[in-house]
């Protein structure tokens, strides 16, 4: 790994005797794109505030390019542009005079990248924020933060309200930024995009990172997804070693295999199996694996 | 229909009462609240100067010469509304804090319309509320409805604040009297709260609804002092609002009848508010906004080009208040001067720490109204500071390489030079005002007297400060409970009875009441030096603690 661009160490947060981050430990390395993804509460928001030095940790630390986020922010900040889900900007502005102040204020504006960016998005400059609808007020703020061609780029639901258009717009900036060498650290609930964009995802779970790794990795570690038909006799697959979430419809039986396909193969040529489709989770099924079978638990006791 | 959730065993309700009426009842909520405040605030106004007349003004003869001196002085009925019956402690008391709660109503009415009816739609979450059974009309009725709850409650606290304050058998205003007296002081308050639900449709942000509100304040408390003046036109007391609350008359000749048109103004203000809310579209507003606008990208230069950008208005709007109020108080200075020598009127102002006669005297109390204007503008520049952390813009800014302590002292350094303008205009329009009337006051006298404003001003911004520092979210009621108190120590204090150690507490009681005396530069030092002392711990604090929203 070369330079590291972010790294934590122990990284926690508390608030009271909520530990909205625990002890969280990762890096990221410079050209890297990464994903991290959790639910809602999760702590991924706040391990970003926690990185930008806009709230404290309670221990640990977090360093951005090697410079302490918390100790020496204003040099850390010099190295990133920050796009967070809400745009929460000044109503009376227009687009054109947020992206000046904006500018201004980070020190390093790229004149002709930020026209062709404003282009790309389709923005109106000349309009007061407040006259924005919630999308274009993201755009102004990803603009904002793609044309200062920062080290690193850190995103906290960046296309939160962008059509399905600017999206493709957006993806194409971040596979440009990445071919440029820039950092990209998305936080994302769009799996789709978080599959196309990132080398690595990290899942957060109740305030602790459960998976970090690239996708190919994770699906190594994961289940496949089997299905298979038959024509006669429907076999027992329960005591088959590696099968899991047994599931049968008629002659089709569907399962999860974790580990060797061998024992499962030879079960089902012996069985004279018509039909077999297999196929690796997507990054959709990897997140719902670490958090389904408690969410659908916790949905069925507050039920009860 | 209540629904409610089992979570670890306890039962969360999800909606109580009807949904129907659940904006009413959020408003309520938020209205009362504020309401509670100012309706401690009322009541012990009401009932300090009610209690300290009695004190000071035992006999016949002492309240036969504050009559003499207040009750036929046209400048002090300018400011204050008419005198009619200063010999009782009743009529003293409406006298002397009718007008002052009249308009502090009126702002509390204006601020708190406008931030829960035009601060919502801003905010985002009007649309949220209208997404629920409700129709624009129906949510703006709600709001009015709740909006009323609030007034109610400041009305109910300030009600039984007097009226246990006139169970006194010095005091002695029995239960009936108080209650219409405490309806009279809010009347203004239910006005302007329909004024901001009106000017809330007309602007498109809730600045420009606040704005054009207090525009309309300005001109009611104008068109009220020129009736007055006594100058033949009083008939004009019927144009303004606030000449409407006067002529209820309370605890002296009450005239009901005053209500009449009090009732009418808040009902057609409030029926205009509810159709024009159902005839906009959400987020438009009935004045024309400029959706486009040309970019005046020099200004914006960084985040203190930022601040100037985003007060300039409010602050420009400010000015023109202190402007036009100085320069009233140095037209009416000379003839007012005039006919304080001898008087026991000489005595009151020496209470309030202007000594002397003549034009001097007269303006070194204006001044310390003056000094409360400026005091008031720079909190808001604090509280404006607070907004842009709490709305989450700040965010925008402390990812940049900015550093917190530098963003603070930007905003602080636009404050103090708002707050040294504002002296600045202050001084020069008074003395504008007073050379008008050939008054004989020096122009560098009421410079001087301006820039003696600036000290308690500096004072409350750096203790506000040290607040943001530490605990943000209680900045606000920190800081105008402190300028409240001040205020109330200093009109309280103007009629002798209370303790030094009280009255030290009070910045305004600090100040010298320059004219009529020389500005006390020492006590301004140490005011200063307070004020400095609180923003630097609570710049150092702001720069260890987590942004916090609201």
């Amino acid at each position: 790994m070369g330079t590291t661009a972010i790294r934590t160490e122990e990284l926690t947060k508390r608030y009271g005797d909520v530990a909205a981050l625990d002890h969280l430990n990762f890096e990221v390395a410079q050209g890297e794109v990464v994903g991290y993804l959790g639910p809602n509460g999760a702590g991924k928001t706040t391990t970003i505030r926690l990185l930008l030095g806009l709230v404290h940790p309670t221990e640990g630390r977090g360093e951005i390019f090697g410079i302490d986020c918390q100790r020496r922010p204003v040099e850390a900040h010099r190295h990133l542009a920050y796009v967070a889900g809400e745009a929460n900007l000044w109503p009376s502005l227009t687009g054109a005079e947020t992206l000046h102040l904006l500018g201004r204020i980070h020190g390093q504006v790229d004149d002709a990248y930020r026209d062709e960016l404003v282009a790309r998005f389709d923005l109106d400059p000349g309009k007061k924020v407040r006259a924005y609808s919630k999308g274009n007020r993201q755009k102004v703020i990803l603009i904002a933060a793609l044309m200062v061609r920062p080290d690193l780029l850190v995103l906290d639901e960046p296309t939160s309200g962008l059509d399905p258009l600017m999206e493709q717009a957006f993806r194409h900036c971040i596979h440009e930024a990445r071919d440029r060498g820039q950092t990209v650290f998305l936080s994302s609930h769009i799996m789709s995009e978080v599959e196309a964009l990132c080398d690595r995802v990290g899942i957060l779970r109740m305030g602790k990172l459960v998976e970090m790794g690239t996708l190919a990795q994770m699906r190594h570690l994961s289940a496949l997804s089997v299905e298979a038909t038959f024509e006669g006799a429907v076999p027992d697959l329960s005591q088959v070693p590696g099968v899991a979430s047994l599931q049968r419809d008629g002659q089709i039986v569907r399962c999860h295999v974790r580990g060797s396909l061998e024992p499962l193969m030879k079960v089902l040529a012996a069985a004279g199996v018509t039909r077999l489709l297999s196929r690796e989770p997507s990054l959709e099924e990897l997140f719902l694996a670490q958090y389904g079978a408690e969410t659908v638990e916790e949905a069925g006791q507050l039920g009860r | 229909m209540v629904a409610d959730l089992a979570i670890a065993g306890q039962r969360f309700s999800l909606v109580r009462g009807s949904p129907r009426t659940v904006i009413a009842r959020l408003t309520a909520r938020k209205a009362a609240r504020s309401g509670v405040i100012w309706g401690y605030i009322f009541g012990i106004a009401i009932a300090s100067s009610a209690i300290s007349y009695t004190s000071i003004y035992k006999t016949r003869a002492q309240r036969d010469a504050l009559e003499a001196a207040y009750g036929s002085n046209k400048a002090m009925n300018v400011l204050f509304g008419p005198s009619p019956d200063l010999q009782t402690v009743a009529g003293f008391t409406a006298f002397k804090v009718s007008m002052t709660l009249a308009i502090l109503g009126a702002i509390w009415g204006l601020l708190t319309s406008t931030r829960l009816l035009r601060g919502e739609e801003d905010s985002g979450r009007w649309e949220l509320l209208l997404s629920g059974q409700t129709t624009p009309e129906r949510a703006a009725l709600q709001s009015l409805g709740g909006l009323g709850v609030g007034a109610f409650v400041l009305w109910a606290l300030t009600a039984a604040i007097t009226i246990v304050a006139g169970l006194s058998s010095k005091v002695s205003i029995s239960a009936g009297p108080a209650l219409y007296f405490a309806m009279a002081t809010v009347a203004t308050a239910v006005m302007f709260l329909a004024v901001g639900a009106l000017t809330s449709q007309l602007g498109a942000t809730r600045h420009q609804s606040a704005a054009y509100g207090a525009a309309f304040l300005g001109v009611a408390y104008a068109v009220r002092m020129i009736a007055d003046a006594g100058v033949g036109l009083h008939t004009l007391v019927w144009l303004s609002p606030l000449g409407w609350a006067e002529e209820l008359k309370p605890l002296t000749a009450p005239q009901p009848l005053a209500l009449l048109p009090i009732i009418a103004f808040t009902a057609v203000l409030g029926a205009a508010a509810v159709h024009l809310a159902g005839a906009r579209d959400i987020g438009a507003s009935v004045v024309a906004d400029r959706a486009n606008g040309q970019p005046h990208l020099r200004s914006l230069f960084g985040p203190i080009g930022l601040a100037v950008r985003m007060v300039r208005a409010t602050v420009i709007s400010w000015w023109v208040g202190i402007a036009l109020s100085a320069f009233l108080y140095g037209l009416v200075a000379k003839s007012a001067g005039g006919t304080i020598s001898g008087s026991s009127l000489q005595k009151v102002l020496a209470k309030f720490g202007a000594p002397g006669t003549g034009p001097d005297a007269v303006l070194g109390v204006c001044f310390l109204i003056l000094a409360i204007l400026v005091a008031f503008l720079g909190a808001g520049q604090l509280m404006a500071a607070r907004r842009e952390e709490s709305g989450g813009r700040l965010d925008h800014l402390l990812v940049n390489p900015v550093a917190r302590t530098s963003w603070l002292a930007g905003r602080l350094l636009v404050a103090i030079v708002v707050i040294l303008a504002s002296g600045a205009v202050a001084g020069v329009s008074a003395w504008l005002g007073a050379a008008s009337q050939n008054a004989h006051v020096r122009l560098t006298t009421l410079m001087e007297a301006g820039l003696n404003l600036v000290p308690p001003a500096v004072a409350i911004v750096g203790v506000g400060v040290l607040v943001f520092g530490v605990r943000p979210r209680a900045m606000p009621i920190v800081l105008y409970t402190l300028l409240g108190w001040s205020l109330l120590i200093v009109v309280v204090g103007g009629i002798g009875a209370v303790s030094h150690w009280v009255l030290d507490t009070s910045v305004f009681h600090q100040m010298a009441s320059a004219p009529a005396v020389s500005p006390n530069w020492e006590a301004n030092g140490i005011m200063t030096a307070v004020g400095m002392a609180g923003a630097v711990v609570g710049g150092l604090a702001f720069r260890r603690r987590d942004l916090q929203g609201e």
